[in-house]
């Protein structure tokens, strides 16, 4: 059984389906780091898949419909951005408002759009994308050589391998340049930030626009690769994921990454074990279920480690 | 005041109505005269819009069949489909309902019950027939619900399947007899599909297996297509039946991606609302012909059969119920295979066949079937 369950299939499996998660995920790092709550990255996805598909056909290249994707994820943050910062909205409001334009207001804008209708539960623009406008797989030459990892880790989609490098990405722009420092001390303490000179409205919305690009490309992902053209609420709920993805990682980029990646682990385990004849129904709450679990965990060790300090403090 | 203000909105607004309707209402009893048969008043309500190559189309198609041999005299009513024009289809209800000129009100989909309960209680003298939902089926006397046999849509899918992922001469199927089918949700209705699928597969070869998953909701394409690439992948199953709304699709997907199966659609002929790598990887679709089920209302009140406050369900005997035989199925089906078909059809049409429903109590029986023909 272990056999047919830990194929390299399985470990290639784990890749696709963190990918989407994970460009959320690290949407949701850089801007919880700069202390804007995001919810919206659920929405701004649907809304980003949605156009990117739609200009992938109309333009009948791929490139431009992911370049439209992030354009659009940028655009929906700036939007979210403007209401929250310029217009002192709850940026949890925004958020769900966000949401629910992504759910309702992308299948009225199908509707106005393409003329494409099949009722409310099946419309979609699946009927739009072919293959050759799906966003491209990649075999890396060399490794694709070698066995087992061979399989594993070429041939994923273009965006798969950017998630990843994403992940780097966001370590580098945090850690290692000024805007990061900038980042990270708005979120800390905006007060002192905008004291020394940072303008905290211009860092939360370069925040945005990172956020929007990343969505754009969790978008695409959705709607180019995984599946073939935009369907109402695709997205299914991985946008909420990565928010806890985000704070059982303790916000930083790698643990981030780790914790996205373990949801993508239990999913695919449980579709594996599904192959092997447990019910469907028994194996799909398993990724909440770890998400669940994670979270515990880390709120136990989060809590012990701030005894700890307390106790070391009072000592000394 | 208000009230006042309410009446005379309302009224502005019927004027028009009642103009064309009165227009209408004479033209029944000048051809009444002519012919023994009543020419019928129906106005159609589609709470999306035509053009969706599905269930809308398919009602109009078979309204307009019967306006052009005269029997009814047709009012179709675009409400559109998206969350803001919800509002709309309730008062479009209650204003066609209020002019009290149609002899017959038709909607459809599970997104009407709620509205045409309020109104069909509102209008006890109205007669109104809803398609494909059963939600408040018999709570209504003047309320026609219609349903279809998905179990002997099933059982016909189920025979095509086996038959074809037996024959190793087709393209793409290989030696393994096994065959999938990717679930919405775990529920009856879904179930019936499933019960007649086993049991169409396993009459054509008891060693059949089917690979059943569930995506436990109707929107999520993604995770279908990493259920279809694991039964096609772990299983080797080489023929999926995707029955999970717009999420079926990801099943297509997987089939398309792997290049070694097939899919089977449902509802509606999906060969021809897919685009064109779908299409050609679709051998056929499993289909619920609403426009059939309406010309059946007509024929059954025409001999004076009235089913008002009842459900009834149509099966293949009343062409409620039919698979797409041309395009891919023509080209890919072996004479065999189509004969396998037409039998089975048969059998089910002549009553030798009795297909079980999982409607009911029957779910426990299911879930053993089910498990014993897992690969």
């Amino acid at each position: 059984m272990l056999q047919m369950i830990f194929t390299p299939e399985f470990f290639f499996a784990i890749f696709r389906i963190t990918a989407p998660i994970l460009f959320a995920t690290m949407a949701a790092v850089i801007c919880e780091k700069a202390g804007v709550s995001n919810i919206g990255l659920e929405g701004t996805m649907m809304i980003s898949a949605l156009f990117g598909s739609l200009f992938a056909y109309y333009s009948g290249s791929w490139f431009i419909g992911l370049l439209v994707a992030i354009v659009t994820g940028i655009l929906v943050s700036l939007f979210m951005g403007f209401f929250a910062f310029n217009l002192k909205t709850d940026i949890i409001l925004t958020g769900t408002a966000v949401n629910m334009i992504g759910s309702g207001g992308t299948i009225f804008l199908v509707k106005v759009i393409t003329g494409i209708t099949q009722g409310t539960q099946l419309t979609s623009t699946t009927s739009l994308i072919t293959q050759k406008l799906q966003i491209p797989s990649i075999t890396i030459p060399f490794i694709n050589q070698i066995p087992v990892i061979g399989n594993v880790l070429s041939g994923h989609s273009l965006l798969t391998y950017l998630a990843f490098i994403s992940v780097f990405l966001t370590w580098v722009l945090l850690y290692r340049t000024p805007l990061g420092l900038n980042i990270r001390s708005v979120g800390e303490n905006p007060h002192a930030a905008s004291s020394v000179g940072v303008s905290v409205l211009r860092i939360k919305y370069i925040t945005m626009v990172i956020a929007g690009i990343l969505c754009g490309m969790g978008g695409a992902f959705m709607s180019m690769y995984y599946a073939m053209g935009w369907s109402l609420d695709m997205l299914a709920g991985r946008g909420f994921i990565a928010l806890a993805a985000q704070a059982m990682g303790a916000g930083e980029p790698l643990g981030c990454m780790l914790s996205a990646l373990i949801f993508g682990f239990a999913q695919a385990l449980g579709i594996k074990l599904s192959a092997t004849g447990v019910d469907s129904n028994l194996v799909s709450p398993i990724p909440y279920l770890v998400t669940i679990i994670g979270l515990v965990v880390f709120a136990i060790i989060a809590r012990r480690r701030a005894k700890r300090a307390h106790h070391e403090k009072v000592s000394a | 005041m208000k009230n006042f203000l309410k009446a005379a909105l309302v009224a502005s607004m019927l004027a028009p109505l009642v103009g064309c309707g009165g227009n209408n209402a004479n033209e029944p009893a000048a051809n009444s005269s002519e012919s023994d048969k009543k020419v019928y008043n129906v106005a159609y309500l589609v709470n999306g819009n035509l053009g969706d190559k599905s269930f809308f189309d398919s009602a109009a198609a078979g309204l307009q069949t019967l306006e052009k041999d005269g029997r009814i005299t047709l009012k179709t009513i675009e409400m559109g489909g998206t969350d803001a024009d919800k509002p709309r289809w309730l008062s479009t209800l209650y204003e066609v309902s209020e002019t009290g000129e149609y002899d017959l009100i038709i909607c459809g989909t599970y997104q009407m019950p709620d509205f045409l309960k309020e109104v069909a209680t509102e209008y006890p003298d109205q007669k109104y027939a809803i398609f494909d939902d059963n939600t408040y089926a018999g709570d209504n006397n003047n309320v026609l619900n219609l349903t279809y046999k998905q179990n002997e849509l099933g059982y016909i899918i189920g025979t095509f399947a086996a038959s074809m992922t037996t024959d190793t001469s087709v393209d793409r199927i290989n030696p393994d007899k096994v065959i999938g089918f990717v679930g919405g949700i775990d529920s009856p209705v879904i179930n019936d599909f499933l019960y007649g699928y086993i049991a169409g597969a396993q009459n054509v070869d008891p060693d059949i297996k089917v690979d059943t998953r569930y995506t436990n909701d109707y929107v999520d394409t993604a995770i279908a297509k990493e259920y279809g690439l694991s039964m096609i992948g772990d299983n080797k199953a080489d023929i999926i039946w995707g029955v999970a709304g717009n999420a079926g699709n990801g099943a297509a997907e997987a089939a398309l991606e792997k290049g070694s199966a097939w899919f089977i659609g449902v509802d509606s002929d999906q060969e021809s609302t897919f685009s064109a790598d779908l299409a050609a990887i679709t051998l056929t679709s499993g289909l619920k012909n609403v426009g059939n089920s309406l010309i059946w209302v007509f024929d059954e009140w025409d001999a004076g059969k009235e089913y008002w406050g009842q459900e009834v369900t149509l099966g293949l005997k009343d062409n409620g119920v039919g698979v797409v035989t041309d395009k891919n199925f023509d080209k890919y089906a072996s004479q065999e295979t189509k004969d396998k078909v037409n039998a089975a059809i048969q059998d089910v049409l002549d009553g030798k066949v009795e297909v079980p429903t999982a409607l009911g109590n029957a779910s426990k029986d299911l879930e053993t079937l089910r498990e014993s023909v897992r690969p």
